[in-house]
């Protein structure tokens, strides 16, 4: 009696993990498989049939002279968003964490409600700000129809879109710094520039770590937002490695190719996570 | 001595203040433009866009739900949503129980957990092609319930890391004590564990309610038929197709922050503390 609840119970907790698990299968690890599959195929991405290339997908990557464009703007998206959002998020953590009464918690509550709205609104509300507005206030072209000023004013729109996420991050660090800390400080004689740059960077790390790693990945795969905002345009000049992955796929019907740049991309983004993680982890200190 | 720096203390708390509803009033700008832009009528817009509307009118608000069969998108969006968050809680909470108390000491609940862990890296871009084909071959394109799954897949992993954190930092006494009572395995989940797990839950529904509802990728690839359109992809064709009829395209965009602005009164405190605890992906 005593045996049969006890195996009834492990087998209980087998099928607990069951459901989740085909439900990954089906969307993760099978797609993970017929992936590297397809990326070794000329597969157009519409017909049923298809032939085995061999590595031939793989070197015309790096053969591929559309394909440096799209680099070289995923690497500026990154570079800009990623100092811009931290930046941008550290200065917003830092003020509504001053003692201003309400008004930091009406700050921290608009800071964050456009996370809520899709990348898709957002561009079309900047599209429309950019178009209509800039233009008159500052009597220049659209910063979107300029090769040079595409992509910084994209980013601007992301920045309005995902700052108030690691805002929040950098408010839950800020809030973990032990007061003491400043305290004996400013009894040496700190100034506050010292304790910012001695005591709340430091103890930020992991803020920094989390932050950091996400808004530099994140802006590597830039795709929505920049889709409706631009296509891509003008002539690629905002045209990410996402972007041509899927134009490979709807556009040029080369499937197999876009798979192959996929698989290469996602090498590159792993590595890039996990060495900027493990920088700002050696840098962390232990109270 | 004493005096001049509280009065420089002043100083500075009044300058704080300013930037503060500078920086406020920013943040606030482009929603404010929208709210304006839509209750004018294009003359109006054309004129000039800070101008107050001459009057009250929703004219563009009748003519933008007409126009972009809003209603549709936005039940697509609530069949999507919905039903995707209530499976990921599901499969999420069972799963994160029992890798969170077999991990220990159960080698295929361990290599479960860094399987789950693992894939939180790849990124949506490696799945499109072979999602797009694996469906094609399916017949799931273009249908809701191919979608629910797709998304359910896609986040189980992250929401049962969550559920596993906090199930950890839960005794497992009263799961013990209903067993030695006769409390069946299932029964002590649904009545013990469950009620317990109740913080994370609502932590885990309420960002997988944001990223579900504002989703655009998976959409953009899976919903190619105008009528299984959920919002986000309708608004991507509606607003590339009307470019000029900003009134109307202005007018479903309020209406489509509605219930997103809504959302986020109700669910503040929960989105707030799932992103301030670090439990955030891209």
């Amino acid at each position: 009696m005593k045996r049969r609840k006890i195996s009834s119970t492990k087998t209980a907790f087998y099928v607990f993990a069951i459901p989740g698990l085909c439900f990954f299968a089906f969307a993760v690890l099978i797609p993970l498989i017929m992936g590297i599959n397809i990326s070794f195929t000329d597969w157009n991405g519409i017909s049923t049939d298809y032939n085995y290339v061999g590595f031939d997908n793989f070197i015309t990557v790096f053969t591929d002279k559309r394909i440096r464009q799209p680099i070289l703007n995923s690497l500026l998206f990154a570079v800009l968003g990623c100092a811009g959002n931290n930046i941008l998020a550290l200065s917003l953590a830092l003020f509504v964490n001053q003692k201003i009464g309400k008004l930091g918690n009406v700050a921290r509550v608009v800071f964050f409600i456009p996370v809520c709205f899709s990348q898709i609104l957002t561009a079309f509300l900047w599209k429309f700000i950019y178009r209509e507005v800039i233009t008159q206030i500052f009597d220049i072209n659209n910063p979107l129809g300029t090769t040079t000023w595409v992509i910084p004013a994209i980013v601007v729109m992301g920045l309005w879109n995902t700052v108030g996420i690691n805002m929040l991050i950098y408010l839950s660090g800020l809030k973990n710094v032990p007061v003491d800390l400043y305290e004996a400080a400013t009894v040496d004689g700190a100034t506050g520039w010292q304790r910012f740059r001695k005591i709340t960077l430091p103890m930020l790390m992991p803020s920094f770590n989390v932050c950091v790693t996400l808004t530099l990945t994140s802006w590597l795969r830039e795709f929505g937002m920049t889709l409706s905002a631009t296509q891509g345009g003008p002539g690629g000049a905002s045209r990410t490695i996402s972007i041509y992955i899927f134009e490979n796929l709807y556009k040029f019907n080369k499937a197999g190719y876009g798979q192959a740049v996929s698989m290469l991309f996602v090498v590159f983004l792993v590595l890039i996570g996990t060495s900027v993680s493990s920088f700002f982890r050696k840098r962390e200190v232990e109270l | 001595m004493i005096k001049s720096y509280s009065k420089k203390k002043k100083i500075q708390k009044a300058v704080l203040i300013i930037i503060g509803l500078l920086l406020i009033a920013l943040f606030c700008f482009p929603i404010i433009l929208a709210i304006l832009t839509s209750l004018k009528t294009a003359p109006e817009i054309s004129q000039s866009v800070f101008a107050l509307p001459e009057s009250f009118n929703l004219d563009n608000f009748r003519e933008g739900m007409e126009t972009s069969n809003f209603g549709r998108s936005l039940l697509n969006t609530c069949l999507v949503t919905f039903p995707g968050v209530f499976l990921i809680v599901v499969c999420a909470s069972m799963g994160g129980y029992t890798i969170a108390r077999n991990s220990g000491t159960n080698r295929f609940f361990k290599l479960l957990d860094k399987v789950y862990l693992s894939s939180l890296m790849i990124p949506f871009q490696i799945l499109m092609i072979p999602v797009y084909k694996m469906f094609k071959t399916l017949h799931l394109q273009n249908s809701l319930f191919g979608m629910v799954l797709i998304l359910t897949g896609t986040s189980v992993a992250y929401a049962t890391f969550l559920y596993v954190g906090f199930v950890k930092s839960i005794p497992k006494e009263l799961e013990e004590a209903a067993r030695i009572d006769g409390c069946g395995p299932y029964k002590t989940f649904l009545k013990i564990v469950f009620p317990l797990l109740k913080p994370i839950t609502a932590t885990v529904a309420a960002l997988h309610v944001m990223w579900l509802w504002n989703d655009f990728n998976i959409a953009l690839i899976l919903l190619q038929k105008e009528e299984v359109r959920t919002l986000t992809v309708k608004q991507y064709y509606f607003f590339g197709e009307h470019l000029a009829e900003y009134g109307p395209a202005f007018a479903t965009s309020i209406l489509s922050m509605i219930p997103v602005v809504i959302f986020f009164i109700a669910a503040q405190k929960y989105l707030v503390e799932g992103i301030a605890a670090g439990s955030v992906k891209s």
